[in-house]
C-alpha cells in the first residue's frame, strides 16, 4: 500500500473516531453540577418574584435558562413524584412564591419552614410563580 | 394564551370566597416514550392546576422549561427542537368532568371520571377526552390520569434521524394533589 493511502486511512479512521467519540460524549451528557457552577445572578426571593410581577417579558430575557442563586425564607415543603422535592421560598406576594425543585435532595428534613437558605439553581420561567428547577441547597 | 393565566388568576383569587375550588402549584405531569432504540421521560413537579368541585371545571397550566429530563441533551432537544419553549413557553389544559354527579365529595373515596377539553400546546390546541380517577381524601382531593399524545398532532416535527428514538405515542401522567383554599 502506498504510504499516502495509508496517511488518508490514518486521517479518515482518526475523524471518524472523533466523531463517534463526540456524539457518545454528547448524547450521554450529564446535567451541569450546580453546586460547582458559578452562579449568572445573587439575589433575593423577594426581589426576583418583583422582577417576574413588575415585567414578564423583561425578567425572562434577564433570569431564564441562567443559573441564580437566591436568598429567602422558606414558606413550605412538599415531596412531588418520585421523591422530588419542591421547596417554596416567600416572596413580597400573597399569591406569588418562588418554587425551588430539588431532584437530588429528597430529604425534607433539611429545609424547615421559617428558615432561612440559600439555593442555587436554573430558572424555568414564571407561572403565578417564579420556577426553579435542578436545585441544590448552599446554606 | 394569556386569557388563560388570567383566568387561572381570578379563579386563584375567588378561590377564598366559595371552598368549592381545590388548588395545587406542585402538580406532577410527566410523559414517556419508549422505543427499543432508547427509553424517554421527562418529569415536571411544577404544575398549576384549579378544580372546581362545584361545576367540575379543571385547568392545568405547565411551564415548558420546567420538563426535567435525566440527560442534558434530551432536555435542550425537547425545549429547542421539539416544544420551542422559547416561543411557546406554557400549555394549558381546560377541560370539566362529564360525569360529575357519580362523584361524591364528602365521601372519602375513589372515583372514576370522564374529562373533556381542551389541549394547548406548542401553540396549537386540540379537543381530548380522558379517562382518571378523583379520590376524595381527608382534606382534599388526588386526581390522576393516564392517557395518550400523538406530538404530530401538535404539529411537533421529529426529524428523521431520531424518528426511530422517539414514540409516534407519547404516554402522558397526570398526578395531582389538590387542597381547599382557606378562607381568609
Amino acid at each position: 500500500m502506498k504510504r499516502y493511502v495509508k496517511i488518508l486511512l490514518g486521517v479518515v479512521l482518526f475523524f471518524a473516531l472523533a466523531g463517534i467519540g463526540t456524539a457518545l460524549y454528547l448524547f450521554n451528557m450529564q446535567h451541569k453540577d450546580i453546586g460547582k457552577a458559578k452562579p449568572d445572578f445573587v439575589i433575593t426571593a423577594i426581589d426576583l418574584q418583583k422582577a417576574f410581577e413588575d415585567n414578564e417579558t423583561a425578567a425572562t430575557a434577564k433570569y431564564v435558562k441562567k443559573i441564580l442563586e437566591i436568598e429567602g425564607e422558606v414558606e413550605s415543603v412538599k415531596t412531588g413524584e418520585a421523591n422530588v422535592l419542591n421547596v417554596t421560598i416567600k416572596s413580597g406576594s400573597d399569591l406569588s412564591s418562588v418554587i425551588c425543585t430539588f431532584v437530588r435532595v429528597t430529604d425534607p428534613a433539611k429545609f424547615t419552614a421559617g428558615s432561612r437558605v440559600i439555593v442555587r439553581g436554573e430558572c424555568s420561567g414564571f407561572l403565578m410563580d417564579v420556577l426553579m428547577n435542578n436545585c441544590v441547597k448552599i446554606k | 394564551m394569556k386569557r388563560v393565566v388570567i383566568l387561572f388568576t381570578i379563579s386563584f383569587l375567588f378561590l377564598t370566597v366559595n371552598g368549592q375550588k381545590f388548588i395545587t402549584k406542585n402538580g406532577y405531569i410527566g410523559f414517556f416514550s419508549h422505543t427499543p432504540m432508547e427509553d424517554i421521560k421527562g418529569d415536571n413537579n411544577q404544575v398549576n392546576a384549579v378544580l372546581d368541585i362545584s361545576t367540575g371545571d379543571m385547568v392545568f397550566l405547565v411551564l415548558v422549561k420546567s420538563f426535567h429530563f435525566e440527560k442534558a441533551l434530551m432536555e435542550e432537544h425537547f425545549n429547542e427542537n421539539y416544544m420551542e419553549s422559547d416561543k411557546f413557553p406554557k400549555s394549558t389544559f381546560r377541560g370539566k368532568i362529564t360525569n360529575l354527579s357519580s362523584v361524591d365529595f364528602s365521601k372519602p373515596g375513589k372515583y372514576d371520571v370522564t374529562v373533556n377539553g381542551d389541549l394547548n400546546m406548542h401553540d396549537v390546541t386540540n379537543k381530548i377526552s380522558v379517562k382518571g380517577t378523583v379520590e376524595v381524601v381527608q382534606g382534599g382531593v388526588n386526581a390522576s390520569s393516564k392517557f395518550n399524545v400523538v406530538p404530530e398532532d401538535y404539529k411537533i416535527n421529529i426529524p428523521g434521524v431520531v424518528r426511530d428514538n422517539i414514540a409516534k405515542t407519547l404516554e402522558v401522567t397526570v398526578n395531582m394533589k389538590y387542597a381547599p383554599v382557606e378562607s381568609k
